[in-house]
C-alpha cells in the first residue's frame, strides 16, 4: 500500500479548505464509540503486535547501551568523551539542548494552542505532550553526568546545609537548573491533568482487576461530574496559562548559558527568540516524525488527518524560516557590529574547519522546510516524512555548530583545537534515542494516544442536543445522516458534558 | 640553604626506618620471593609492594656518608625542624656543562630544583634538564640491582658479588698495566674524575681512555686547535655585544652557558639603557636564538661553510677589516668568494653592522659547523677586535684526548681487533668480551654488557664540578641512594684500587688538593658545602694568539670542498638535540617527555621537519609517514612542516626512539641515531625521502603550521594584537605604542569594581626578553604538583601545563619571523570565570587572586569555557591514580594534588605568597619587594617574569606595569588582568628594511 495514496473512499479529504464550510478534524465517520473503541483498543488488547515486542527490544537495548556508556563515564572520567581543553562542552551539551528544544513543541501544541483556541490540535496534543516528558526526560540526563564530578551535582541546588554552601546564582548554569526542572514538572502535570479523564474511560472499561486498579489509582477517583469538568478545566486552563511562558522562557534561558558568556559566536542577543523558534521547529519536526508511522501502524488515520499534519507542515516551514532569518541576522550583526572577533566566529562557522557542519545545518534548516511551500509535499506522507528527518538532523547539527564551533577557535590562535567526539560520546547519544523511543513505546501500549475527551469536543456530534445554537468558530459540521453515533456516544464518561 | 651547616641529618630518617635489624628482617620476611625478580615482570600490584619495601630498604645499600652509625631521632636533632624546608647548594653536570644548584628538601626528601642564585652561572635560574632531574631521582625505572647478563639471560646480583667478579677483572688489567682494558666514559669537568684519570693513565699506561659524548662540541675545539694551535673553549660575553651574528649557533638554546648567554643577551636588549644589540641567525632550523633574532635568515646547514666565507670575505675584502698578518694568505680566497654570485644580498648589510662594532661584537658559530669555519669565525672575531671583550677561550681540562668521534671510532676498531678485553662503560654502547657499565636505568647500552650497575643520581652522590669559568663546584647528595648506586668516580676509584672508595672521600681528598691541605680545609669545605662552589685559582680565560699557518691551510682545505647542491633526490638531514630530551638520555623524564618543543610544539615525539615549500614540492603533507634513507640505512619518520626550516634541508632530533629507556621514554618518536654515524655526525647530504603512504598524527600542544586558509589568516593577523611588537625606532617615536595600538572603545565595568587596600599581586611578562626557553614551564611543573598526561591525552588537548609559550609565526613561510608569549592564569579582576562557575568554585581573594577551591568544583568546565586566555586546566581523568609511592615522595607538600573532574590553573604560586607573608608576619614587619617568587619568575634566566604587590609604588612590578611598553592583552574585554606584558621590541638593521611591525600591526585592525 502506498503512504501517499492511503485516503480511501469513505475518507474525505480534510485538508481542503472551504471558508463556507467547518473545517473537519476528525475524518472516518467516527462517532464517540467508535472513537474511544478506537483509541482505547490499542491498550486493551491483551498482547501488543510483535512489531512492539521487536521494537522495545531493540530500543531497550539502546537504553541500557545508554546506561552503560554513562556507567563507565562516571567510573572513568569525563576524559573518555572527546571534550578538550577549549571545547570544555560537546556532544554532552548539544545533546542537552537538542533534546530540551525537542520537548518545545508539546508545551507549544498543548498549552499555546489550548489558548489561541486551535480545534485541531486536540488530535495531536497527548502525543506531543508525552513527547516533551520523554524528551525532556532525555535532556535532563546529561547536564547532571557532563560535569567532572557528577556524585555532587547536588551542589548546583540551594539546599541549605551546615557547610553553608550555596549555589552562585549569577551563573546562567544555575538559571538552567531552575528551568528545565520547573519545565519538567509543570510538563508533567500538565500532560497528566489533562489525562485523567481518559485514564477513568480507561478504568472504567477494563477487563481484568490489574488494570483496573492501576488506572483507578492514577484516575485519581474521576467520575466526570459537572463539579469533576469544571474543576478540570479550570485546572486545565490555569496550567496551560503556566506552561504557556515556559515555552518562552526555558529555551531563553538555555540560551542564555551562551549569550550571556564571552565566547564569540555566543555572545549575541539574539540567541533567545532564535532558540525559542528553533525549539519549536525542532519540535514539530519530531512530533511528525513519530506521529506519522504511528497513525499507520495503529490506525489513527482518521484521528490525525492529512490537515493535522499539514498544519504542522506549514509551522515548521515558518519557523525554519525563522531558524533561517536568525542565521541570516547573525552574519549581519557580526559585520555590523564591528567586533573582529565575533566576524572570525562567523566566517569560521562557515568555511572553517565544521564547515561541513555548518552547511549540513543551513540546508536541512533553512533549505529543507522550503518544500512545504508545495501543499503537494506538505500532503506526501514520505515527503513529510523525509524532510522533518531532516530537520531534526539540522536542528541537532545547529546546536553542535554554536556550541562547537565557537569554543574550538575562541580568542588566543595559540588555543585553538578541533573537537572529535569519541565512541562513548556518539553512543551515548544514540542511547538517548533508545530512551526516548522505550518511554515512546511504552507510552503507546499503556496510555491513550489521543485525548479522547478533548478529541470528543471537535466532533460534530457534541451539538447533538443543540443543534439550534452553534456558537460562531464553535462548530465542527454535521453529524452524519445515519444517526446512530450520538446516542451511543452518550454512554462515554468521557463526554459527560 | 643559608642553614645547611648542620646538613648531616636530612636523611635520618630513611636511616631510622631502614636501621634497624628487626626491620631488616621484617622487610625481607614480607617480600622474599620477589625481592630479587626484575621490575619488569612484576604486576603493578606488586611493583607497588616492592616499592614500598625498596624506599624502606634504600638506606640499607650504598650508604657512603663518613658517619656509619645510624642513630634513630630520639630527640629533635639541632637545626631540623620537621615540616619546614631546607635548601642545599650542588651542582649537576650534563656532558661537562656545570649547572650550579640550590635544591629544596622537605624532611630529608628533595622536592624542588633551582639555580644557585650566588652563582654567577646560574643567579637563580636553572635549565629545564637540571629542574626535571627530579623526576629522574624518583623515577621507578632507575635501575635498582647490579645486573648481570650471560648468554642472553640477565640475573640480578647482590652488591658485593657484582664488585667482586668487576674487582677482579680489574685487578688482571692492572696486573696487565691496563692492556686490553677501555674505559668509556662522558665528557666531564670534574676535577675528581681529572685526578683519577691522571693516576690511570700514569699506573696502567696501557688503558685506552675513551671520553664520547653524542652531542660533541669538539668541532669547536678542533677549530681552535687549527686556529690558535691548542684546543680551546670559546666563552661568548654577549653582555657587551652591540652586533651578534649566529651561524648556525643556538647561544640560546643549546650551548653549555645558554643560562648565562640567554641573561647577558636580554641584558643587551634592554632598549631602556640608551642602546640595544642587534642579533642575526642564520640557520638550517628555527632555534632559539632564531626566534630572538632581529635578522634570522634560514640556510642549509651544508651552506653555512659558504656562507662563513663570505662573511670573511665582506669583513675582509669590503668592509676594511684588516686581515691578521698570520692569515695574510687567505687574501686570494677571499677576494673569490667576495665575487661568489652565490652570495646572499642581505649580508655584506650584516658584515657592515659588525665592522662598525669593533669590539663590541661577536661571531658565533655552531657545533654542527666543521672545524675550519670555527676556526675561520675564530679569524673573524680576532680581526674584529672581539676576542678577549665578547669571547674568551677556556684551555681544555683535557687538552690531549682525540675528538670525540675519533676516539669512538678508535674504540670501535679496537674492539673488533680484540684488543679489548675489558671495557668499563660510563656512558656510551659497544660490545666487549668482558663489559661493565654504569647506568642509571638498565638501558640498551646496559644490555649489551657483562655487567650493568645503577649509577647513583645526581642528587644521592658526592662529586665535584669546575665550571666553564673555573669554578669549583660541589655536587652534594640530598638523600641517600634510594636504590643504591655507584658514581663514576668510585667506580674509577675500584679500577684503580680494587676496592670501593666512597665518593665522598675522594672528592675530599680533591678538595684538600684545591682548597688547601692546611687546618683551614674543615673550615673551606664546610663553605664550599654551604656555597656549593669555592673560587680556586684563577679564571682559566685565555687570549690566544693566531697559529696563522695551520689555520690557512684548515681553512684552505675546507674551502675547497664545494658545497653539496640541495634537490628535490638529494635533500640534506641535520641530527639537532632534542630539546627536551637532548640526545636522549631523558628519554624516560616525563615531565621532559611532555614538554613541547619550543617551535614544533610537539610532545611524546620527534619529527622530520620540513619548509612547507620543500614539502610541496615533495608532495608531502604534515603528518606523512616518509623513509629517510641515508647511505642504505633508513628510518621512518613523520613529517612536520615547519616554516623557516632551510629549503631541502630536513631536521631531525636525537633521543628519541628508545627502546629501553623505561616505560615512559620507549617508543616516542623515531630514533635519528639510526642514521647518525661518525661520518654524518652533524648532518649529511644525499639524504633521500620516500612516502609510505601512511599518515601519523602528531601529538602538539599547538596547532601546527599547517591550518585552513581562513584559520590561517587570522592565526597571524591576531597574534600581532596578542604580541605587540615594535621597532626600536617605533619604540622611541612613540614608547607607549602598544597600547596605542590597541583600539577600543572606552571601556566601563559592569560590575561593582573592588579597591584592593592591602596587597595587590600583579605580574609583569617582558617579551622582549623571553627566550621561549620553556625552563619556566617545568619550574611550574615541579612547584605545583602538576601531573603528566600522556601523549594520547596532549594529542587531545588535555596537556595540563598551568603555563604555557604560545608561539606565532608571522609572514612568509620561508623566511618566517616569530613571536612566543608565555602565559598563565592572568588573574582578572573582573574575572569571567568566577561569574558563570553555578557553586561558586572559583573566587576572588581580597588581594585580587582568581582563585580555585578544588572541593567545591563539580567541573561543569563553564569557567574554562568563558575564560577568553584558556588557562583552565580541566582533570578529565584522575591524573593522580596512581599512587606511586616513590613518586609521591616528590611532591611538594604545600599544595594540593588535584582530584579527577576539578578545574584548575595558575594560582601565582599562592603557598609561596602565603608562606612569605607568615614569615613576614611572624618577624613583625612587612613584606619587602623581591621576597615573593613565583616558580616561574624564579627560574627564568632572562628575568622576564616580575611578580609582586601593585600597591606598592617602589615596588619592581609596579614600576614595570608604569613602564610605556606595557600592555594588557585583551584589553579591549575590560577583564582588568592582573599580568601585564611589556612589548617586544625588535632592532632591525635599517639597511635590511622589511615590513615593519607597526605597520603590520596596524594593518591587522
Amino acid at each position: 500500500m502506498k503512504l501517499g495514496t492511503l485516503l480511501t473512499r469513505d475518507e474525505i479529504d480534510n485538508t481542503i479548505h472551504e471558508p463556507s464550510r467547518p473545517q473537519t478534524l476528525i475524518t472516518g465517520g467516527h462517532d464517540f464509540t467508535s472513537l474511544t473503541d478506537a483509541v482505547c483498543g490499542l491498550v486493551e488488547k491483551p498482547r501488543p503486535p510483535r512489531a512492539w515486542y521487536v521494537a522495545i527490544t531493540f530500543t531497550g537495548g539502546l537504553t541500557l547501551m545508554m546506561f552503560a556508556m554513562i556507567g563507565y563515564l562516571i567510573i572513568t572520567g569525563v576524559g573518555v568523551w572527546g571534550v578538550n581543553n577549549p571545547v570544555g562542552w560537546g556532544w554532552a551539551i548539544v545533546n542537552f539542548v537538542f533534546w530540551v528544544g525537542i520537548g518545545h513543541a508539546g508545551t507549544l501544541i498543548s498549552a499555546i494552542l489550548f489558548l489561541l483556541r486551535q480545534k485541531w490540535r486536540t488530535s495531536i496534543n497527548r502525543f506531543a505532550e508525552a513527547m516533551t516528558i520523554f524528551a525532556v526526560v532525555c535532556a535532563g540526563v546529561f547536564p547532571g553526568i557532563h560535569v567532572g564530578r557528577v556524585w555532587v551535582v547536588w551542589w548546583l541546588f540551594p539546599l541549605p546545609n551546615y557547610q553553608g554552601m550555596w549555589p552562585n546564582f549569577r551563573s546562567p548554569l544555575l538559571w538552567d537548573v531552575f528551568a528545565v526542572g520547573t519545565y519538567a514538572m509543570v510538563s508533567l502535570m500538565f500532560w497528566y491533568t489533562g489525562m485523567l479523564p481518559d485514564l477513568a474511560t480507561l478504568r472504567d472499561r477494563a477487563t481484568t482487576r490489574m488494570r483496573r486498579l492501576l488506572y483507578g489509582f492514577f484516575a485519581l477517583g474521576w467520575r466526570g461530574s459537572n463539579r469533576h469538568w469544571h474543576r478540570y478545566e479550570k485546572a486545565y486552563l490555569l496550567l496551560a496559562g503556566l506552561a504557556t511562558p515556559l515555552v518562552l522562557s526555558v529555551h531563553s534561558v538555555v540560551s542564555f548559558d551562551f549569550a550571556t558568556s564571552q565566547i564569540p559566536g555566543w555572545h549575541t542577543t539574539i540567541f533567545p527568540p532564535y532558540f525559542v523558534a528553533g525549539a519549536i521547529f525542532s519540535g514539530f519536526a519530531m512530533v511528525m516524525t513519530l506521529i506519522i508511522p504511528a497513525r499507520q501502524l495503529f490506525g489513527l488515520k482518521n484521528f490525525v488527518t492529512l490537515y493535522h499534519l499539514e498544519t504542522m507542515a506549514k509551522i515548521i516551514l515558518a519557523t525554519g524560516t525563522m531558524v533561517g532569518y536568525a542565521y541570516a541576522t547573525e552574519f549581519f550583526i557580526a559585520w555590523y557590529g564591528g567586533n573582529p572577533a565575533e566576524q572570525f566566529a562567523f566566517i569560521n562557522r562557515a568555511f572553517g574547519p565544521y564547515v561541513w557542519a555548518y552547511w549540513i545545518m543551513v540546508g536541512c534548516n533553512v533549505l529543507a522546510p522550503q518544500f512545504f511551500w508545495f501543499k503537494k509535499l506538505r500532503t506526501n506522507l514520505w515527503a513529510l516524512m523525509i524532510l522533518c528527518v531532516l530537520v531534526n538532523i539540522g536542528m541537532w547539527f545547529e546546536r553542535f555548530v554554536i556550541t562547537v564551533t565557537s569554543l574550538s577557535r575562541d580568542f588566543l590562535p595559540a588555543t585553538w583545537a578541533y573537537y572529535r567526539p569519541t565512541p562513548i560520546d556518539i553512543a551515548t547519544f544514540v542511547g538517548s534515542f533508545g530512551l526516548f523511543l522505550t518511554l515512546f513505546l511504552l507510552f503507546v501500549r499503556y496510555l491513550p494516544m489521543v485525548a479522547m475527551a478533548e478529541v470528543k469536543t471537535v466532533m460534530p456530534q457534541k451539538h447533538w442536543d443543540d443543534r439550534v445554537s452553534r456558537p460562531v468558530g464553535d462548530y465542527h459540521g454535521d453529524v452524519p445522516r445515519d444517526g446512530s453515533g450520538g446516542r451511543r456516544g452518550r454512554e462515554d464518561h468521557g463526554e459527560e458534558h | 640553604m643559608n642553614d645547611s651547616t648542620p646538613d648531616r641529618n636530612y636523611w635520618r630518617s630513611l636511616e631510622q626506618l631502614a636501621g634497624s635489624d628487626e626491620y631488616r628482617r621484617f622487610a625481607e620476611a614480607e617480600f622474599p620471593a620477589e625481592a630479587d625478580q626484575s621490575a619488569d615482570a612484576v604486576s603493578r600490584r606488586r611493583f607497588l609492594q616492592l616499592m614500598g619495601a625498596s624506599v624502606a630498604l634504600a638506606g640499607l645499600t650504598g650508604c657512603r656518608w663518613p658517619q656509619e652509625k645510624i642513630v634513630p631521632f630520639a630527640a629533635r636533632p639541632e637545626g631540623v625542624t620537621p615540616g619546614t624546608t631546607r635548601r642545599f647548594a650542588t651542582s649537576m653536570e650534563l656532558a661537562g656543562a656545570v649547572s650550579p644548584l640550590l635544591v629544596t628538601s622537605y624532611d630529608g626528601r628533595p622536592i624542588k630544583v633551582e639555580g644557585n642564585p650566588d652563582h654567577p652561572l646560574s643567579r637563580g635560574a636553572a635549565n629545564l634538564f637540571a629542574q626535571a632531574g627530579l623526576l629522574e631521582l624518583y623515577d621507578p625505572d632507575r635501575s635498582r640491582k647490579p645486573r648481570r647478563r650471560e648468554g642472553g639471560a640477565a640475573a640480578d646480583r647482590g652488591w658485593d658479588e657484582a664488585l667482586a667478579g668487576i674487582a677482579g677483572r680489574f685487578e688482571d688489567a692492572r696486573a696487565d698495566r691496563g692492556r686490553g682494558l677501555a674505559v668509556l666514559t662522558e665528557s666531564s669537568s670534574s676535577p675528581t674524575t681529572a685526578r683519577l684519570r691522571a693516576r690511570l693513565r700514569r699506573e696502567l699506561p696501557e688503558v685506552f681512555w675513551c671520553e664520547y659524548e653524542p652531542l660533541s662540541r669538539d668541532e669547536e675545539r678542533e677549530g681552535l686547535r687549527a686556529a690558535c694551535g691548542r684546543p680551546l673553549l670559546p666563552r661568548p660575553r654577549l653582555a657587551d655585544a652591540r652586533t651578534i651574528f649566529c651561524l648556525d649557533a643556538d647561544l640560546l638554546g643549546d650551548h653549555p652557558a645558554a643560562l648565562r648567554n640567554a641573561r647577558d643577551f636580554a641584558e643587551g636588549r634592554r632598549a631602556e639603557q640608551g642602546w640595544m644589540n642587534r642579533l642575526y641567525a642564520v640557520e638550517s632550523t628555527f632555534s632559539l636564538t632564531g626566534a630572538m633574532a632581529d635578522h634570522r635568515w634560514a640556510a642549509a646547514w651544508s651552506a653555512m661553510p659558504r656562507l662563513a666565507l663570505h662573511l670573511a670575505a665582506c669583513l675582509f675584502v669590503e668592509c676594511g677589516v684588516v686581515l691578521p698578518q698570520g692569515a695574510a694568505a687567505l687574501r686570494p680566497l677571499l677576494e673569490t668568494a667576495a665575487h661568489d654570485p652565490g652570495r646572499p644580498d642581505w649580508l655584506p648589510a650584516a658584515a657592515r653592522d659588525l665592522a662598525a662594532h669593533r669590539g663590541r661584537c661577536l661571531i658565533a658559530a655552531g657545533a654542527r659547523q666543521p672545524a675550519w669555519v670555527h676556526a675561520l669565525v675564530h679569524l673573524c672575531n680576532d680581526a674584529l677586535g672581539n676576542v678577549g671583550r665578547t669571547v674568551d677561550y677556556a684551555e681544555d681540562p683535557d687538552a690531549g684526548r682525540p675528538a670525540h668521534a675519533e676516539a669512538l671510532a678508535d674504540l670501535a676498531a679496537r674492539l673488533r681487533d680484540g684488543r679489548v678485553e675489558t671495557l668499563l662503560v660510563l656512558g656510551g654502547n659497544p660490545a666487549a668480551p668482558f663489559s661493565a657499565r654504569l647506568g642509571a636505568y638498565d638501558d640498551e647500552t646496559s644490555r649489551h654488557c657483562r655487567w650493568h650497575l645503577p649509577r647513583a643520581h645526581f642528587l644521592e652522590s658526592w662529586a665535584d664540578v669546575r665550571d666553564a669559568d673555573g669554578r669549583y663546584g660541589v655536587t652534594q647528595p640530598l638523600i641517600a641512594p634510594l636504590h643504591g648506586g655507584l658514581t663514576p668516580a668510585e667506580a674509577l676509584g675500584l679500577l684503580l684500587d680494587g676496592e670501593r672508595r666512597s665518593a665522598h672521600d675522594l672528592v675530599r681528598e680533591t678538595a684538600r688538593g684545591l682548597l688547601g691541605d692546611g687546618p683551614g680545609f674543615a673550615g673551606a669545605w664546610r663553605r664550599l658545602l654551604h656555597d656549593g662552589f669555592a673560587v680556586v685559582g684563577e679564571d682559566l680565560g685565555v687570549v690566544p694568539a693566531l697559529a696563522g699557518r695551520s689555520l690557512t691551510a684548515a681553512v684552505r682545505e675546507g674551502a675547497a670542498a664545494a658545497a653539496p647542491g640541495l634537490g628535490p633526490d638529494s635533500l640534506e638531514i641535520v641530527f639537532t638535540p632534542d630539546p627536551s630530551l637532548l640526545d636522549g638520555r631523558f628519554a624516560n623524564n616525563a615531565w621532559l617527555q611532555e614538554l613541547p618543543d619550543a617551535m614544533t610544539k610537539l610532545a611524546w615525539d620527534n619529527a622530520a621537519l620540513v619548509a612547507p615549500a620543500t614539502a610541496d614540492a615533495l608532495g608531502l603533507a604534515h603528518g606523512d609517514v616518509v623513509t629517510l634513507t641515508l647511505d642504505g640505512r633508513t628510518l621512518e619518520a613523520p613529517v612536520y612542516l615547519l616554516p623557516g626550516q632551510a629549503p631541502w634541508s630536513v631536521a631531525l632530533s636525537l633521543g628519541h626512539g628508545r627502546s629501553a629507556a623505561g616505560k615512559v621514554g620507549n617508543g616516542t618518536g623515531c630514533d635519528a641515531y639510526r642514521l647518525r654515524t661518525t661520518a654524518a655526525f652533524a648532518g649529511a647530504t644525499a639524504l633521500g625521502v620516500t612516502r609510505t603512504g601512511r599518515r601519523r598524527e602528531l601529538a602538539t600542544t599547538q596547532d601546527h603550521f599547517a591550518m585552513d586558509k581562513v584559520g590561517d589568516r587570522e592565526r597571524e593577523a591576531r597574534s600581532r594584537t596578542l604580541v605587540m611588537e615594535g621597532d626600536l625606532a617605533e619604540w622611541r617615536r612613540d614608547p607607549g605604542f602598544a597600547e596605542h595600538r590597541q583600539h577600543h572603545p572606552e571601556l566601563k565595568s559592569l560590575w561593582k569594581e573592588r579597591d584592593y587596600a592591602g596587597h595587590k599581586w600583579g605580574m609583569t611578562v617582558d617579551l622582549n626578553s623571553c627566550i621561549g626557553c620553556n625552563a619556566c614551564i617545568v619550574a611550574c611543573q615541579a612547584e605545583n604538583n602538576i601531573p603528566v598526561v600522556g601523549k594520547k591525552q596532549v594529542n587531545e588537548g588535555r596537556e595540563m601545563h598551568w603555563l604555557r609559550l604560545d608561539r606565532y609565526f608571522q609572514g612568509d613561510p620561508a623566511e618566517p619571523r616569530v613571536v612566543q608569549q608565555p602565559v598563565a592564569c592572568v588573574h582578572c579582576e573582573l574575572a569571567p570565570c568566577e561569574q558563570v562557575c553555578p557553586v561558586g568554585a572559583t573566587m576572588h581573594s581580597e588581594e585580587g587572586l582568581n582563585m580555585m577551591a578544588y572541593n567545591r568544583c563539580v567541573g561543569t568546565r563553564y569557567c574554562s569555557n568563558n575564560c577568553p586566555y584558556k588557562v583552565r586546566r580541566f582533570n578529565f581523568f584522575n591524573y593522580n591514580k596512581d599512587p606511586d609511592p616513590l613518586r609521591d615522595l616528590m611532591h611538594n607538600p604545600e599544595v594540593t594534588l588535584r582530584a579527577r573532574g576539578v578545574m584548575e590553573k595558575c594560582t601565582y604560586c599562592v603557598q609561596r605568597i602565603e608562606s612569605a607573608k607568615i614569615a613576614a608576619k611572624n618577624e613583625g614587619r612587612p613584606l619587602r619587594d623581591g621576597e615573593i617568587t613565583t616558580a616561574c619568575q624564579q627560574t627564568c634566566p632572562t628575568q622576564a617574569i616580575v611578580f609582586g604587590d601593585l600597591n606598592d609604588p617602589d615596588s619592581r612590578v609596579a614600576g614595570l606595569r608604569a613602564d610605556d611598553r606595557a600592555y594588557a592583552m585583551l584589553a579591549e574585554m575590560n577583564l582588568k588582568p592582573r599580568t601585564a606584558y611589556l612589548a617586544r621590541l625588535r632592532n632591525p638593521n635599517p639597511e635590511l628594511a622589511e615590513t615593519s611591525g607597526h605597520e603590520a600591526g596596524h594593518a591587522a585592525h
